[in-house]
């Protein structure tokens, strides 16, 4: 077995169905082992913070409406369960909603490589909060990640964390002052795009 | 004299001995794949520069300079996808787990590249092009038709003669330049880095510089065809050209936001920052 095979059965393995090839391959490759320990690390960790975990109701809010438009879900459905932060969607709201949803599930996809398996989770544990301004706790364990797999890179991940942060509060703001201006919406987007790339950049695994 | 001719010949001596075991260090290895038209080519580096540029013929050839023994190559081919990954073995750092890598491939390939330290460079190619690095340098030239989408942390980012392209930038501190840059979008999206374009805005196309704390630069040529929206909510917005009013809910405020057309209004040109300062420029 190669470490792509490995790989490939990598779920079935964090789900304990483990082959015996597998626990070969393992005990001869370091970089899979070390993914492992890493996952074993993210596994545990992920454990004592799911109770401090809560989203934010923006982020359900914006996932509900990117949802609504998709017609996956009916509108009002969850009306009464959100909090209306944004606006209803209309005109070019449309065309930003769909990324902020997109940085739901960035956040949650990080959760989910936290967690190992969305089946492993169980019910109580729920995605990461979405903070922006300062270092939020999904930041904090990102980078933690980072100065595992790739210290060279913590602090150009850190300064550009704190600034896209920065970047996003500032966005939000100018929304809050001013709802119907379109170019504060697409600057606000644009941030929130920043924020996913970097995320996104830092879960690859194809980069180190 | 002698004793220092004697110093001189063992220097060069233990430079020939350190280059020897330097080089002998270092693996060279070539890998060809023959393609159909419209290929795809993958490469994920973790570090070390990737060059891909077109050649003539049906073939991409993929030549890679392993630093050490540390990093070795993974390479496949299925159907008329190409991918070739370095993979770290234990010890690896960014010098003993460097590859570089030069791939020439055919024009209509489309190419994604990914180095954490790069550079990246890419050239003559019509294809889409993906290029992702962290602190990778990013040198784009020559490349028309295709998608070129980038995304960088802190690594520059340079485009130069890029001919209708749908052109997608990220980058979150990098400095983004375009030189003769154009095309039915044209998008840049920074968040401390700064923004400097330099061409004509082509005809009937959609360019969008948008930055937090970057400044953005855009040279034009009186000629350029142009509607124009620019904003700094706290920098100083700069405008070289006379601006025809135009109808919109964009609220113009002298010094720090305006609107308007030049010429036909072909293109529309957004550029929008918050604390960075904005400059269209008569070139």
């Amino acid at each position: 077995m190669n470490c792509a095979e490995f790989q490939d059965d990598l779920p079935q393995w964090l789900e304990g169905d483990r082959k015996v090839e597998s626990e070969a391959h393992l005990r001869t490759c370091p970089a899979c082992h070390e993914l492992i320990a890493d996952f074993d690390f993210i596994r545990r960790a992920a454990g004592q913070l799911q109770e401090s975990a809560e989203p934010s109701p923006r982020v359900w809010n914006s996932i509900a409406i990117a949802l609504r438009q998709e017609g996956l879900i009916r509108d009002g459905e969850r009306e009464s369960a959100t909090v209306t932060v944004f606006p209803r969607p209309r005109g070019r709201w449309l065309n930003w909603l769909a990324p902020i949803a997109a940085l739901g599930l960035i956040a949650f996809s990080l959760w989910t490589y936290q967690n190992g398996s969305p089946e492993s989770a169980g019910q109580s544990a729920l995605p990461p909060k979405v903070q922006t301004a300062s270092m939020s706790l999904e930041d904090r364990q990102l980078l933690d990640m980072i100065s595992a797999r790739m210290p060279s890179l913590r602090q150009t991940y850190e300064s550009d964390l704190q600034d896209v942060n920065a970047y996003i509060q500032d966005a939000e703001q100018s929304v809050h002052s001013n709802p119907n201006d379109e170019e504060a919406q697409e600057s606000l987007m644009q941030a929130y795009e920043q924020r996913a790339m970097l995320y996104e950049m830092a879960l690859n695994r194809s980069l180190p | 004299m002698k004793q220092h001719s004697k110093r001189a010949a063992k220097l060069v001596l233990v430079v020939v001995i350190a280059g020897a075991v330097y080089g002998a260090a270092q693996t060279r290895k070539e890998f060809r794949y023959t393609v159909s038209p419209k290929s795809t080519v993958y490469v994920a580096n973790q570090y070390g520069p990737i060059s891909a540029k077109s050649a003539p013929g049906n073939q991409v050839v993929v030549t890679v300079v392993l630093r050490s023994d540390k990093v070795e190559v993974e390479q496949s081919q299925r159907g008329n996808r190409v991918e070739i990954r370095s993979h770290l073995l234990t010890g690896a750092d960014v010098d003993s787990g460097q590859a570089d890598y030069e791939i020439t491939l055919p024009s209509d390939a489309n190419v994604t590249l990914q180095s954490s330290t790069g550079p990246l460079h890419v050239e003559k190619l019509n294809g889409d092009v993906t290029l992702e690095g962290a602190t990778a340098e990013v040198d784009v030239r020559d490349l028309s038709g295709g998608h070129v989408h980038i995304k960088t942390l802190n690594g520059p980012v340079t485009l130069t003669n890029v001919r209708d392209g749908h052109v997608e930038i990220t980058s979150v501190s990098g400095d983004v330049v375009l030189n003769g840059v154009e095309g039915p979008l044209v998008q840049v999206n920074s968040t401390s880095g700064k923004i400097h374009y330099d061409g004509n805005f082509g005809f009937g196309g959609q360019y969008s510089l948008t930055s937090h704390t970057g400044d953005i630069e855009a040279l034009a040529p009186p000629y350029a065809s142009i509607d124009v929206t620019a904003r700094s909510v706290r920098g100083q917005v700069e405008n070289d050209f006379p601006l025809e009013p135009k109808h919109s809910s964009f609220v113009a405020k002298a010094g720090s936001a305006f609107a308007g057309t030049v010429g036909k209004a072909a293109s529309s040109v957004k550029l929008l920052s918050f604390s960075g300062k904005i400059h269209l420029k008569k070139r």
